[in-house]
């Protein structure tokens, strides 16, 4: 399924450099499918020869604890 | 090979070096200043990667003939490039040209790679595993103009057209041609012209139109 460019979805990678390696987060971007937001990790952060790469929808991300706005006594949430 | 069959070989070679010359500086000059960031980004990394695709195909014209390609410095096309792409000057134009040339391109090149692939080198598969990987970004773009506001699908789908009546036109000339097909680079029993002709309706979706 693929959106248009203002209903684009935010997207989180996810790389791991060696196996044995931590995998980590290294960048987020916006993308319309998830055939797409594979096309831009594998291009735009092509700067290792990374041995996995995922990219993960923020949306899909099972919230355990989020913070607490700063100003939430001011009404500011 | 016969001196008719090189020439056409050398001819098709080219053709499909040129397009993918033409993408390459396209994809730097329009791309550089697409819709978001990462269009951008990621169409200047394609644009390497075309570039690279046509060196690889104009050095390959040249083993064709027999000539030392030597280190090859391409300036300009041999003239070869379809008109929709060369004359594009905006992202709709180009990403509708993009994803109708390397489907086109890719068909051959699958082609190519069944009947010839003995004697093509390691890096003719990585273009194919490349040239993949572009035809997805290309349709997932001309997918998500389609789906855009105001005059933008209208204008994806005239440019769709455009393309596809230049590369449907190549593609039955090669399938038909008697010299390709002795040298045994188009299978006698190919279907090329048929597999091509989906190409445009999978991104029209509800827009679609016959073009048989």
């Amino acid at each position: 399924m693929t959106f248009p460019l203002e209903e684009n979805e935010n997207y989180i990678l996810l790389t791991r450099i060696k196996r044995g390696d931590d995998l980590m987060q290294v960048g987020s971007f916006r993308a319309a499918s998830d055939e797409l937001a594979k096309i831009y990790a594998a291009k735009i952060y092509d700067e290792e020869d990374w041995v996995e790469m995922h990219v993960v929808k923020a949306s899909n991300l099972v919230p355990v604890r989020l913070p607490k706005g700063l100003f939430e006594k001011e009404g500011v949430k | 090979m016969t001196e008719e069959q090189v020439k056409e070989l050398v001819n098709l070679a080219e053709t499909i070096a040129d397009n993918k010359f033409i993408m390459g500086e396209q994809l730097v000059e329009i791309g550089v200043s697409g819709p978001n960031l990462e269009a951008s980004l990621a169409s200047i990394s394609m644009a390497q990667g075309e570039l690279g695709h046509a060196r690889l195909l104009y050095r390959w014209s040249y083993e064709v003939q027999g000539l030392r390609a030597g280190k090859l410095d391409v300036k300009e096309q041999t003239g070869k490039a379809f008109d929709q792409i060369v004359n594009a000057s905006n992202w709709v134009e180009l990403i509708a040209g993009l994803y109708v040339n390397n489907a086109a391109i890719d068909l051959i090149m699958q082609e190519l790679i069944t009947n010839k692939g003995k004697d093509l080198n390691a890096q003719f598969s990585k273009m194919a595993n490349e040239l993949s990987e572009h035809i997805t970004y290309s349709k997932n773009w001309c997918k998500q103009l389609i789906n855009d506001k105001g005059s933008i699908p209208r204008r994806v789908q005239v440019d769709l057209e455009k393309a596809y009546e230049s590369a449907s036109k190549w593609i039955k000339e090669v399938e038909e041609n008697s010299h390709l097909k002795e040298a045994g680079v188009i299978g006698k029993s190919s279907h090329l012209v048929e597999a091509f002709e989906p190409t445009i309706n999978e991104v029209l979706g509800e827009r679609s139109v016959s073009h048989a």
